[in-house]
């Protein structure tokens, strides 16, 4: 019986963090929109592997 | 890949097959040359300049020829940007501001695929005052954080010109945001499908065991099920108690009244069968229940999320204008404009109020307003209407009204815009709803009547009838089935207000069309063609024309007509404008005159035949004449033609009857030329009154009346940027062709919708037999609530794409 109690409060605990999470996620914006970032991943950034290292660092704080 | 095939330095012939390097385009004769490649038009070139310098070439490895024609922004002043300068008018388009960085939101309409969303999102590379761009592809939108302290919101949206998106700065100024309701929705279904896994969790252990639990594990389990379900039903179910209560109070029953009774029947039973012990209760069926609800709701709202092109008149007009006070000119946001001001309206932009002329004249072009694409001539002291275009050169004028008070704005007020349309849906469904609910009780009634003595057996029995009754898949059946309808038709081209609209489609049975900018192509696409004209004189025409701006002229000088080889860079010496005669201009050493009969000298009148006939006359000797007709779309014969086969077929056109003969074979006798709006809503009116369901497809403003009148009105658009008000779609203009195919579609969606009533009616029908027997245990509702409502959603979703895949253009 303890177990079990137990368990189901790990597993309410587990649930309500995750109901929480998406609750934050839907309040700042991430399900605004759903279309464009799937496209977004499949494009590369411009430049060779290489400045694109050097770009990343120049811009990274800036396009976060 | 095709933009290798095009990398070859020079193409022999320049006019027929050539595409434009940037956007695709076919490039005709104001075409540009380069050692890079063939462009459409200098604009594109442009952007193509900017591209390469700031190492952003990837763009066109991103899709095939992804670019926006520049064509139309040729004509632009490099100024229109100003306005923004305007502290209140910057204010609606900012987000807000801290430490320098500013943020800013614009509705950039030529955003159309992934590559766009690759180049707008790097525009910091452009302008390194720009932080990031962000981009959202189906609001059309792109969000900017800039150094307010560097750079001006101006600079930020020349920037964005510049690289060939041009942000669209109507009078609505800000974007279509994400409403908070939609957020509301997600929390919603989140809550659901919190409480209905978990409610799923420990309802198993019941079913598995076969029997009740051992008491201590049966009361937590039961506790916590209702713990759980308390916020599914106060918050998540909510909206469907609120629209039930609405509907019952305006004494109509939707099918929300079934619905609410149902969730009602469901928590009330289940709570007291776990308070006498009897059973475990519903609730794993109710939190499911309200899950699946949401679902096609949410389904119903991310497709009416596609477009918000709801906006309203004022999108059509100048946001700021120059007003001339004490000598000087200032830029005066639009709502400020008072009655009394001296007005400068350059060429190419709108009239914002009713004015009289204070100069010596121009022409005015109100193919806004009435569909008349040949500019007026208007002198001193004469009133130019709202709406009309200045053309060739700057007008001098002053207002005499408010903007809400011009003749637009009185079209616009028309009751046919403030009336909402009764829907075919909305009628089904509440009808539907009534003899649902009325059946449901009935049997509910019966059944407990049936058990009578046995009072427990017959609350039982009337309470299971009314839970399995509740008409949940049939409630999903419509909104998935039109709004996976809807997504498909956006896809395609056709882009709807609202999803019930695909049935109103579907009943049409009278077609009204538009002509110009529908079944033609739009004013600015003019095509020229010489008419009994030597090879000389065309060449000279054209050089002549490519100094004026007039839509007649740009025709002319864009037209792919023959041409010799190495005459192409004839260009004119001087060229004078005479306002609704012609021009005339110097070539060569040649005088050239294009215009009207009596302006080129013609001997006789022009000869019949479609469109404007300009006459050319060379150093005083006339020679021929030039055909300047709108092109009509490609394959539109034959789509009116299949559509008059199952529908009567009308023509109601602004224009004049010159080309009546062009359209008798399709429309017969059922052509109208020369009308105003209020009579193309008049006719509108006469079809509908004749019993007819009408659907008008026209262009905008000049018809913006009968498209609200009819049961459906389509605006074509050759830009999906053009906002027409009152229509209930946007239909794409190189798709009108395509038009029984979206009318067949949305014949078949409304099969599917009934045929989906009546596989969840079967599934009623089934869990009712059970119901009336007493046999209606949780574990069955457990099994048949789920399975019915994805099969009707899963038919609904598959039939209509798959239907979409057979039906309609990709």
């Amino acid at each position: 019986m303890t177990i079990v109690m137990l368990l189901i409060a790990a597993g309410g605990l587990v649930a309500g963090g995750f109901l929480v999470a998406f609750a934050w996620a839907v309040h700042t914006g991430q399900f605004d929109d759903t279309c464009t970032p799937a496209i977004r991943v499949l494009l590369d950034e411009p430049g060779s592997p290489s400045d694109r290292h050097s770009e990343d660092a120049a811009h990274g704080d800036d396009r976060s | 890949m095709s933009t290798a095939a095009l990398d070859f330095p020079t193409l022999p012939t320049p006019a027929a097959a050539a595409v434009c390097r940037h956007c695709g385009e076919p490039c005709e004769a104001g075409g540009v040359l380069t050692a890079r490649g063939p462009f459409c038009c200098a604009g594109c070139e442009a952007v193509f300049n900017v591209l390469e310098v700031h190492g952003l070439s990837a763009f066109y490895a991103c899709d095939v020829l992804p670019g926006v024609s520049q064509k139309r922004g040729a004509h632009l002043d490099p100024g229109r940007f100003a306005a923004l300068d305007d502290p209140a008018t910057a204010a609606r388009f900012l987000d807000g501001q801290e430490g320098g960085v500013a943020r800013v939101t614009f509705s950039v309409p030529g955003m159309h695929c992934g590559a766009c969303v690759w180049l707008l999102e790097q525009i910091w590379r452009v302008e390194p005052s720009i932080l990031r761009a962000e981009a959202d592809l189906l609001r059309r939108t792109v969000r900017v954080a800039f150094r307010a302290d560097r750079i001006t919101l101006r600079r930020v949206a020349e920037q964005l010109a510049s690289i060939g998106y041009e942000p669209a700065l109507d009078a609505e100024g800000a974007p279509p945001r994400m409403p908070a309701a939609r957020r509301r929705l997600y929390l919603k279904l989140a809550v659901a499908g919190f409480g209905a896994g978990n409610i799923m969790l420990f309802s198993f252990p019941r079913y598995l065991n076969g029997g009740p639990l051992d008491a201590g594990f049966q009361r937590l389990f039961d506790g916590l099920n209702i713990a759980l379900a308390l916020p599914v039903l106060l918050y998540s179910a909510s909206d469907y108690f609120r629209a039930a209560w609405g509907s019952l109070r305006t004494r109509s029953i939707s099918l929300d009244v079934p619905i609410a009774l149902g969730l009602t029947v469901l928590f009330g039973r289940s709570v007291a069968d776990i308070a006498l012990g009897r059973s475990e209760g519903f609730l794993d069926s109710f939190t499911g229940l309200v899950f699946f609800l949401l679902v096609g709701r949410l389904v119903q709202q991310q497709t009416f999320d596609r477009i918000a092109f709801d906006r309203t008149l004022r999108s059509f007009f100048p946001l700021s204008v120059r007003v001339q006070r004490n000598g000087r000119i200032r830029m005066v946001p639009l709502e400020q404009v008072r009655p009394g001001d001296h007005v400068v309206v350059r060429p190419h932009e709108t009239l914002p109020a009713d004015a009289v002329v204070l100069d010596e004249g121009g022409l005015v072009d109100y193919a806004l307003v009435t569909g008349e694409q040949e500019p007026v001539a208007v002198s001193r002291g004469e009133t130019v209407r709202a709406g009309g275009r200045a053309v060739g050169r700057t007008l001098q004028v002053a207002v005499l009204h408010e903007v809400s008070h011009t003749t637009l704005a009185r079209l616009w007020d028309h009751p046919a815009f403030a009336k909402p349309k009764a829907r075919w849906l909305t009628d089904v469904s509440a009808r539907f709803g009534a003899w649902f609910t009325v059946l449901a009780v009935a049997i509910a009634l019966g059944g407990a009547v049936a058990w009578w003595p046995d009072v427990d057996m017959s609350v039982q029995v009337a309470t299971a009838v009314l839970i399995i009754a509740c008409p949940c898949a049939l409630t999903l059946a419509a909104p998935v089935t039109l709004g996976t309808a809807m997504g498909m038709l956006g896809r395609a081209g056709l882009y709807l207000k609202h999803s019930a609209i695909v049935l109103d489609i579907s009943r049409v049975d009278g077609v009204v069309f538009d002509k110009t900018g529908t079944l033609t192509t739009a004013a600015a696409e003019l095509r020229a063609e010489p008419v009994g004209l030597d090879l000389e004189a065309w060449e000279l025409a054209r050089a002549v024309a490519g100094e004026s701006v007039h839509p007649v002229s740009r025709a002319i000088a864009h037209a792919s007509g023959p041409s010799r080889a190495g005459t192409s860079q004839v260009r004119a010496e001087s060229a004078i404008e005479v306002p609704g005669e012609g021009i005339t201009g110097m070539v060569g050493g040649h005088t050239v005159r294009i215009g009207t009969a009596g302006f080129a000298g013609s001997p006789g009148p022009p000869p019949d035949g479609a469109g404007v006939r300009a006459g050319v006359s060379v150093d005083g000797r006339f020679r021929g004449w030039v055909s300047v007709s709108a092109r009509v779309r490609p394959g539109l014969d034959a789509a009116v033609a299949s559509l008059s086969r199952t529908r009567q077929v009308a023509l109601a056109s602004g224009d004049r009857d010159r080309d009546a003969g062009r359209w008798r074979p399709l429309f017969g006798d059922r052509m109208w030329f020369r009308q105003s709006p209020e009579e193309k809503l008049a006719l509108v009116r006469a079809g509908q009154a004749a019993g007819g369901r009408v659907l008008m497809v026209g262009d905008g403003l000049n018809d913006a009346g009968a498209l609200a009148a009819a049961d459906v009105g389509i605006a074509v658009s050759d830009e999906t940027a053009c906002v027409v008000p009152a229509c209930d779609a946007v239909l794409r203009g190189d798709r009108v062709a395509h038009l029984p195919g979206y009318l067949d579609y949305a014949s078949r969606a409304r099969s599917v919708i009934v045929l989906c009533f009546l596989i969840s009616i079967v599934y009623n029908a089934l869990g009712l037999s059970f119901a009336v027997m007493g046999l209606l245990t949780p574990l069955v509702t457990a099994i048949l609530m789920p399975v019915s409502s994805l099969t009707v959603m899963g038919t609904a979703a598959g039939l209509m794409r798959w239907y979409a895949r057979r039906m309609l253009p990709v």
